[in-house]
C-alpha cells in the first residue's frame, strides 16, 4: 500500500502549480463472483481491483487522473501532468497527514476473503433448488452470487486522511416460469454491507429464490395491462425505485447546480404532499448504500430531503457546496478509483405514514396495484420517468383483483410528488445498483405503500 | 511480462492450457459547460485477465496488479475456481486459425495528432455554436472523448495475437426550453478519425432536433401506424440481442430456438454483423477467444440464417465458431439492419394517421429479451395525411419485437448507429399499442 509520505509527495506535486485543493483516492479490492444457469455452475471468478485517483482542484473546477500504478514516479508524473491544466504560483497550502482515521462501523464478520469457495458455491445450488421446488412451471432459473472487499484511503490537502473497509455481498436470483404460451421471469436480490454471515444471520437463501420463482408464476397466468390514467398502488420495498430515479437523482447537486433540475433553487418549497416526508441515509448500519465515510472522505450522514411535503435539503458533495453555496452533505460518491467523487445517493427512501396496506387498497375503487417494480429511467431534466412493473394486479372496488403484465408506469416526478395521496406505515428497503456521472454503485431504494392519485400506465391490454 | 513464466508455473500445477488478455490503455475525456472545462480527466490503466482449463473445467481470474508475483496468485484462483464449476460444458483454449484479416485503420493516427489544447477548443466552440442556433437553447454540455487500447492475446498452444484500437466521442447534452415545456436530447459523434467532426452540422441537427419538441404533449391512447425513427429502433434492437447468441438458444431463452431457416420478420429486414467495419472500436480481426471473426447475416430478407457462436456454443452445435465470443460473452460486433430504400421523407408521407417515435427511454427495463414483450416511455411526433402535426410526449409504446419485425412495412435508407455500435435505419411499423391520455 501507498506509505503516507508518498500520498503527502503526490498531494505536494499536485499543488505545486496555482491549484487550491489536492486529493488522492487508494483502491484496493478483491471481489467474487459466481454463476449458477441451468443448475450447473456456470462460472466462478476472483477480480483483484487496484488503483489510484487524483484529484486537483481550483476554484470550481477540478481536473482527475487515474491509473493502475503505484510506484512513486507514476504518481508523481501524474500529479504534475494533471497540475498543468492549473499554470501558475503555487498557492501556498500547507497541511500535515495525521494517522488515517479508520473507519469501525458495517464491518463484516465473517470476511467472505476467509470463506472457501465450495462455501460460496453452496448457495447458488440451495437457491436453485428452492426456485424450481416452488412449481413446476419454473423451468430455468439463474443464481448470481458476489461478494467485495474494497479498502480506500482518502487523503486531501485540507488534511483529511481516513480509512474505509466496505465489505458487500449480494445474491441474485431470475427465474423463468413457461407455459405453452409465453415465459415470464421474476427477479429477487437480496445484498448488504455484510460479510458471509448474510447468508446465516440476516436472510434466507430458500424464501429469496421462492420469491423470484412466486413472481415469475404470477405473471405467467396475468392478463396484458390495460392502459390509460389511474391511480397506482405502489407497494414498499423496491417501489421506491420511482422515487429515487425520478426525485432521487434531481436532488443531487450534479444536476441541481447546473439548474438541470426541476428542483434547482426550491429548498423551503412544497414539492410533495404533505403526507410525503424521505430521507437518504448513509448511515444505517449494514445496509446496501451505507459505509463509514463518503468517497471525499466526509463520515457518511443522514439527510432530509423532504419533510412534510417541504424540500429540505439536497444531495450535494464539495465541490457543489462551493458552486451551489449551500452546505456539503457529504454525498460524495463513486464507484471505484477510474471516477472522480460526485453527488449520490446512498439508502434513499420515503418515511412511514399512518395508513395501512389494507386501507389502501379498501380506499382504491379501481386502479393498478403495483407490487414489485422493475427498473426505469428518469430525464432529470424534464423528471420525465418510466419505470416497468414486474408484478402488478388489477384493483377492482377496493379489493385486489386479477394479475397483469406488460404495465409501465410514466409519468413526471414533481407531479407524481404532489399527487401522492396516502402513504402507508410499511417502510421497507430492498437493494440495487444505481448508474450515474461516477459509475454504478450500490444504493438502496425503499418506502411504505403509497398510493397516487393518478399516473399514466402503459400496457397492451387497451383501454378500459 | 514474461508469460513463459506464467504457462510454465500453470503446467507445473497441473493446468492443462492457459491463455492471457491483456489489455492496457489511455483515456481522455474532457466537458465544456458555460464556457467552462467542468471535467478533465486522463487515464492509463491494464488489466490482465487470465483462463485456463483445469480436469476440464475452465478456471477465471482476472488482476489489476500486473507483476510476476501475482503469477501464483493467478494460477491458485484459475484452479479454485475451475474446481467449484460443475457445468459439462466443453471448454476451449484456442490453438489459432490459420489467417486473420489484415486491419490496419483500427488505429487512426489523427487522433495522436490532434493536441489536447485543440480538441478542448473544438468542445468549447461545440458548446457556444448550439447555444447560438436559438434563445431558447438553455443550455448545453459539451464532451470530448478518446481512448486508445492495446490488446494481447497469447496462450499456452502457441497463440500471439494483438491489436491496437481508437476511437472517440465528440457531442453535446442539449435543452431547451419555451417558458412552459422543457426538453432534452444528445447529439453525438463517433469515430476514429478527428477530421469527421463537424461542429457547425452537429450544433444545427441538435438544436433543431430538440426545439422541434418543445410543446411537446401525450396523444389519445389507442393504435397508431409507427415510424421507428434510426436511432430509435436502435434503442429497441440493443435488448434484443441476446436473441441471436447459440448461448440464449442452448440455455432455451431465445424465442428464436429451432427457428433457424424460418421467416422471423419482414422481406424487409436483413440484419448484419460485421467486424470489419471502418472507425469502430467494436472492429476487429478476432474475437476474445482468439477466433477469426467473420462478416455475417443473422437474418437475410426475413429470414433466421443462425446464430452467433463462441467455441464453447459452436462445439455443443457442432458447428464453427462465428467468431463472437467476447470477454463479456457472446456479442455482436457492430451489427445492423441494412438500408432498405424507402426515403425517411416518403415514409412521413406514406402516413394517414401514425405517430414517429424518435426516442424511447427505459428499455435496460422495460423491455425483456426472454418474451420479446416491451413498453417504453416514447417521444416523437404525431402524423396526419403525411404531416406532421405535433410533437409528442410522456407516451408508452407497447409491444412485441418479433411482432414488430414482422409487421415492418418499409425500410429507410436512413441507417444510424448508436453510441455501443448497434445501427438502424428508420422503420414503418404497421401498429403498436400507444397509451396517453
Amino acid at each position: 500500500m501507498l506509505d503516507k509520505q508518498l500520498i503527502k509527495k503526490v498531494l505536494d506535486k499536485a499543488l505545486a502549480t496555482a491549484g487550491d485543493f489536492a486529493e488522492v483516492f487508494i483502491e484496493d479490492k478483491f471481489q467474487t463472483d459466481a454463476a449458477m444457469l441451468s443448475s450447473k455452475v456456470e462460472s466462478v471468478n476472483n477480480t483483484k481491483t487496484f488503483g489510484v485517483g487524483i484529484r486537483i482542484g481550483q476554484g470550481y473546477h477540478r481536473v482527475y487522473g487515474y491509473t493502475n500504478r503505484s510506484d512513486e514516479a507514476s504518481l508523481l508524473q501524474l500529479a504534475e501532468d494533471l497540475s498543468a491544466s492549473f499554470p501558475g504560483d503555487p498557492v501556498g497550502i500547507a497541511f500535515e497527514l495525521g494517522e488515517p482515521v479508520v473507519g469501525t462501523e458495517h464491518q463484516a464478520k465473517i470476511d467472505p476473503a476467509t470463506v472457501p469457495i465450495e462455501d460460496k458455491v453452496a448457495l447458488l445450488y440451495r437457491a436453485d433448488k428452492a426456485a424450481r421446488a416452488y412449481t413446476e412451471e419454473i423451468n430455468q432459473v439463474n443464481v448470481r452470487y458476489q461478494d467485495y472487499t474494497q479498502h480506500v484511503w482518502i487523503a486531501n490537502s485540507e488534511g483529511t486522511y481516513v480509512k474505509d473497509t466496505r465489505t458487500r455481498t449480494r445474491l441474485a436470483i431470475g427465474a423463468v416460469a413457461a407455459n405453452e404460451e409465453t415465459k415470464q421471469t421474476g427477479f429477487y436480490g437480496p445484498g448488504g454491507a455484510y460479510g458471509f454471515e448474510f447468508y446465516s444471520d440476516i436472510i434466507n437463501v430458500e424464501e429469496a429464490a421462492q420469491e423470484a420463482a412466486r413472481i415469475a408464476k404470477t405473471m405467467l397466468y396475468a392478463d396484458e395491462c390495460p392502459s390509460g390514467k389511474m391511480p397506482v398502488v405502489i407497494d414498499n420495498g423496491f417501489g421506491g425505485v420511482i422515487f429515487h430515479e425520478a426525485v432521487g437523482h434531481s436532488l443531487e447537486a450534479t444536476s441541481v447546480a447546473r439548474g438541470a433540475s426541476v428542483f434547482t433553487g426550491r429548498k423551503g418549497e412544497v414539492i410533495a404532499n404533505p403526507l410525503v416526508s424521505a430521507v437518504d441515509d448513509g448511515t444505517i448500519p449494514h445496509a446496501w448504500g451505507s459505509a463509514n465515510f463518503d468517497d471525499e472522505g466526509n463520515p457518511q450522514a443522514k439527510r432530509q430531503l423532504i419533510k412534510d411535503g417541504v424540500l429540505t435539503s439536497y444531495m450535494i458533495d464539495k465541490l457543489n457546496a462551493k458552486r451551489m453555496n449551500d452546505s456539503c452533505t457529504n454525498s460524495g460518491r463513486r464507484e471505484s478509483y477510474r471516477y472522480a467523487p460526485t453527488s449520490r445517493m446512498t439508502n434513499t427512501f420515503i418515511e412511514n405514514g399512518e395508513s395501512t396496506f389494507e386501507e389502501i387498497i379498501a380506499a382504491t375503487e379501481y386502479g393498478l396495484y403495483a407490487k414489485k417494480m422493475g427498473g426505469g429511467s428518469v430525464n432529470p431534466a424534464t423528471g420525465d420517468f418510466n419505470f416497468s412493473v414486474n408484478e402488478g394486479y388489477m384493483i377492482r372496488d377496493g379489493k385486489i383483483a386479477e394479475p397483469v403484465r406488460g404495465a409501465s408506469l410514466v409519468g413526471t416526478g414533481s407531479q407524481a410528488l404532489l399527487k401522492v395521496d396516502m402513504v402507508g406505515n410499511n417502510l421497507a428497503r430492498e437493494q440495487g445498483m444505481c448508474g450515474s456521472v461516477s459509475g454504478s454503485i450500490p444504493a438502496d431504494v425503499g418506502q411504505p405503500t403509497i398510493r397516487v392519485s393518478e399516473i399514466t400506465v402503459g400496457g397492451r391490454g387497451g383501454k378500459q | 511480462m514474461n508469460y513463459d513464466k506464467l504457462f510454465d508455473l500453470a503446467k507445473q500445477k497441473g493446468i492443462e492450457d492457459l491463455q492471457v488478455y491483456y489489455s492496457s490503455g489511455t483515456d481522455f475525456d474532457v466537458e465544456v459547460f458555460k464556457g467552462n472545462l467542468e471535467k478533465y480527466t486522463i487515464a492509463d490503466t491494464a488489466r490482465l485477465s487470465v483462463k485456463g482449463i483445469y480436469n476440464g473445467k475452465m478456471g477465471k481470474v482476472s488482476t489489476e496488479v500486473i507483476n510476476e508475483e501475482v503469477f501464483e496468485f493467478l494460477v491458485d484462483s484459475v484452479i479454485q475456481s475451475a474446481k467449484a464449476i460443475d457445468s459439462e460444458d466443453e471448454v476451449f483454449i484456442y490453438e489459432g486459425d490459420k489467417e486473420y484479416k489484415k486491419l490496419d485503420y483500427l488505429h487512426n493516427n489523427s487522433l495522436d495528432e490532434v493536441s489536447a489544447a485543440d480538441k478542448i477548443a473544438d468542445v468549447h466552440k461545440l458548446e457556444e455554436l448550439v447555444l447560438a442556433q436559438d434563445k431558447r437553447i438553455t443550455m448545453v454540455q459539451a464532451f470530448y472523448g478518446d481512448n486508445a487500447s492495446k490488446v494481447l492475446i497469447k496462450n499456452s498452444k502457441g497463440l500471439d495475437l494483438a491489436k491496437e484500437v481508437n476511437g472517440a466521442m465528440l457531442g453535446a447534452f442539449i435543452i431547451a426550453s419555451d417558458g412552459k415545456d422543457q426538453r432534452t436530447t444528445y447529439e453525438y459523434k463517433l469515430t476514429n478519425d478527428y477530421h469527421d467532426f463537424d461542429l457547425e452540422q452537429m450544433a444545427k441537427e441538435g438544436a433543431e432536433r430538440v426545439l422541434s419538441q418543445l410543446g411537446s404533449e401525450p396523444v389519445e391512447s389507442g393504435k397508431y401506424e409507427i415510424l421507428l425513427k434510426n436511432n430509435a429502433s436502435c434503442s429497441l434492437l440493443a435488448p434484443h440481442i441476446s436473441m441471436f447468441s447459440a448461448e440464449s438458444v442452448q440455455k432455451d431463452v431465445s424465442l428464436l430456438k429451432g427457428k433457424v431457416g424460418q421467416t422471423i420478420g419482414s422481406d424487409l429486414i436483413t440484419l448484419v454483423d460485421d467486424p470489419f467495419m471502418p472507425k469502430s472500436q467494436r472492429s476487429g480481426a478476432f474475437d476474445d477467444e482468439g477466433v477469426a471473426t467473420q462478416h455475417k447475416e443473422l437474418i437475410s430478407a426475413g429470414t433466421l440464417t443462425g446464430f452467433m457462436h463462441n467455441l464453447k456454443t459452436a462445439k455443443k452445435d457442432n458447428v464453427k465458431s462465428t467468431g463472437n465470443g467476447f470477454n463479456r460473452g457472446i456479442t455482436p460486433t457492430n451489427l445492423y439492419f441494412e438500408n432498405g430504400d424507402t426515403a425517411y421523407e416518403d415514409a412521413v408521407k406514406s402516413m394517414k394517421k401514425g405517430l414517429i417515435i424518435t426516442s424511447l427511454d427505459g428499455t435496460h427495463a422495460g423491455t425483456s429479451a426472454i418474451s420479446g414483450d416491451f413498453s417504453l416511455q416514447a417521444s416523437g411526433f404525431l402524423v396526419e395525411n403525411g404531416e406532421i402535426v405535433k410533437p409528442v410526449a410522456l407516451i408508452t409504446v407497447a409491444g412485441n419485437y418479433l411482432t414488430l419485425l414482422k409487421d415492418v412495412t418499409a425500410v429507410c435508407d436512413d441507417l444510424k448507429f448508436n453510441y455501443s455500435f448497434v445501427g438502424s435505419p428508420s422503420l414503418l411499423i404497421k401498429s403498436l399499442q400507444v397509451s396517453g391520455i
